[in-house]
């Protein structure tokens, strides 16, 4: 038998979709920091969370990721996109590019890809679930409402948000993000 | 048929099911290669002689009994399981038999998950998809027919500190064997058949109007609903009825199998967090809390809730009923089954939570716990799989709906 018939074959690498998800960690990761000082119900949220909770958000197993902590004064602070050397109490896993792909082009919202076994989470589920209604704010904030109600269950009624704090806090947050403060 | 693009189903529990099925324990064991089962039961079991009869089917066998442990709470809980899984490891357990209903299961889940992956805090194994390897082999002997853990990928445990009752999901949480024997059922009383038999009829018709529904969910579901359905009250008005015992068994099996898939949704948020907060059995939380859910949900599941209606109610039912006004149908009929379990059981089934008493005619659920229950609501798992969001304000909104036993008010219901 020639073993040279029958080749190895390595898994392409996906690069461009890599980066397209990476692109939109660093964003919303850096969304979710400013969002924290804008909007009274996620500052509420890492307010909840103990000292020194950091969770991360990536794709399994090679990434990319990005982690989110909750600094010394209950602010959410943006960690950066690489999850070695920090202690992450909450690991959320999308469990391949192409999963990440379809939550990251607002395709599937991340309820729908909860209950088709996209992620793994590792850590406390009432952390996750807190993490999960940030998640979903920030979209609110970050995108127009057309795409924002793909990405979530129930877009916010002008009574739970106005349009005018939803524009002026979109503006804010857009500017932290942009200047990572 | 309803076809989502994309969905998993797995059911690969091996089932026995029949009037004697225990007679299997020993060859099952063998085929497992175990030889030193502990038993993880409640004094409830020890006390209806249920575990003479797993002893009587273990007589002749090699295989012995490595311990007994008969304490398992109502609710089963975090501590119960750490020191259970030490008891497994010192007395060189091999396997475990969880012979009890869905506290009992669930404990003997946990303390599986500490036994075989090592560890002395079940804690350390929270979240979805946390535990990632096969565990040692589990024979679950259900006792009452509700909570399907027999079948499903969950263990929920209790976490007394924080009052929240915690999910772990896995796919290795899957028993090996599945063991229904209608005597198991029998000497469950009138009281307890009604609110666990909600139980499986809750998981049915959740499993088919939540996100992770699927064709081989929606099968079992509505198979489980009509098995139940059909055989619920029979059995309580006739308790030694073997064959409706089985029935009811093989319907709460079919429900987990379907639930496991497709997922639960505002019906298990509320309820668990009202076990958690208040101490109610999980199955009473399901009974009276299932209308609602079907009504918080109807402006996105209409077709779906109208559906339920054939093996609820049956064929003659379904089809005098026209189209637009099955899914209301559906809800009346459930409360009209809570109703008539409430007479049967000579008012001991609740049909809401102003009417839930402990043992000493105490309420269980004061009002001004319903902004506590709320909140917890807001951390429970199952909140993702409902089809509508359920925010603080709509927990609340539904709990002060179901304490007082009225309809939903449709209009306070914000429609994503």
């Amino acid at each position: 038998m020639n073993h040279d018939s029958y080749p190895e074959i390595k898994p392409g690498k996906k690069t461009l979709k890599r980066i397209y998800i990476a692109v939109m960690l660093l964003i919303v990761g850096r969304a979710i920091q400013a969002a924290c000082r804008t909007d009274s119900t996620v500052k509420k949220e890492f307010q909840n969370f103990k000292d020194g909770f950091a969770f991360s958000l990536g794709v399994h197993p090679f990434g990319p990721w990005m982690i989110v902590g909750r600094d010394e004064k209950g602010r959410a602070k943006y960690l950066g996109w690489k999850p070695e050397g920090k202690k992450i109490s909450l690991k959320m896993n999308i469990k391949n590019v192409e999963a990440a792909m379809l939550v990251f082009t607002f395709m599937e919202s991340t309820s729908v890809a909860f209950a088709r076994n996209r992620f793994v989470v590792d850590g406390d589920l009432i952390d996750a679930l807190a993490i999960v209604r940030v998640l979903d704010l920030v979209e609110v904030y970050l995108l127009p409402k057309l795409i924002a109600g793909l990405a979530v269950k129930r877009y916010p009624k002008w009574s739970e948000l106005s349009p005018v704090k939803k524009h002026l806090g979109r503006i804010v947050i857009y500017t932290r993000a942009l200047l990572g403060f | 048929m309803f076809l989502p693009d994309y969905y998993e189903f797995c059911a690969r529990v091996k089932t026995v099911a029949g009037h004697r099925a225990l007679d299997r324990i020993p060859e099952l064991l063998s085929s497992l290669g175990s030889s030193r089962p502990m038993i993880v039961t409640d004094r409830g079991v020890v006390g209806a002689g249920l575990i003479k009869l797993v002893n009587a089917a273990m007589k002749g066998s090699k295989a012995k009994i490595g311990a007994l442990y008969d304490e398992t709470p109502p609710d089963s809980e975090y501590t119960v399981v750490n020191s259970v899984a030490k008891l497994y490891r010192a007395k060189k357990c091999d396997s475990i038999l969880a012979v009890g209903g869905g506290s009992v299961m669930d404990t003997a889940k946990g303390v599986n998950i500490l036994a075989s992956l090592g560890g002395s805090n079940i804690q350390d194994y929270e979240g979805a998809g946390a535990v990632r390897r096969k565990l040692k082999p589990l024979i679950a002997i259900p006792t009452t027919s509700g909570t399907g853990s027999e079948v499903t990928l969950v263990a929920v445990i209790a976490d007394h500190k924080r009052k929240v009752k915690i999910p772990f999901t896995s796919y290795f949480l899957l028993p090996d064997i599945a063991l229904l024997d209608s005597r198991m059922t029998k000497t469950l009383p009138p009281f307890l058949t009604a609110p666990t038999a909600m139980d499986a009829l809750t998981h049915a018709c959740e499993a088919y109007y939540c996100l992770a529904k699927n064709p081989l969910s929606d099968a079992t579901a509505i198979a489980a609903i009509r098995l139940i359905s059909a055989n619920l009250l029979k059995v309580i008005k006739k308790p030694g009825d073997l064959q409706g015992r089985l029935d009811l068994a093989n319907g709460a099996i079919l429900a987990g199998m379907a639930f496991s898939n497709s997922m639960v949704g505002i019906v298990h948020n509320l309820g668990h967090a009202t076990g958690g907060v208040c101490g109610v059995p999980h199955g009473v939380c399901m009974s009276l809390f299932l209308p609602y859910g079907l009504e918080y949900n109807l402006h996105k599941r209409a077709g779906e809730i109208g559906e339920l209606l054939f093996p609820l109610a049956g064929p003659e039912v379904y089809a005098a009923t026209p189209v637009k006004q099955r899914p209301e149908k559906t809800i009346e009929y459930i409360r009209g089954m809570n109703q008539d379990l409430h007479d049967a059981t000579g008012g001991r089934h609740a049909r809401f939570l102003k009417e839930i008493v402990d043992r000493d005619g105490r309420q269980l659920v004061p009002v001004e716990k319903l902004p506590e229950i709320a909140r917890t609501a807001q951390g429970d798992g199952t909140k993702v799989y409902n089809p509508e969001d359920v925010s603080y304000d709509d927990a609340l909104m539904v709990l002060e709906h179901a304490y007082e036993g009225k309809p939903l008010d449709r209009k306070r219901i914000k429609k994503g």
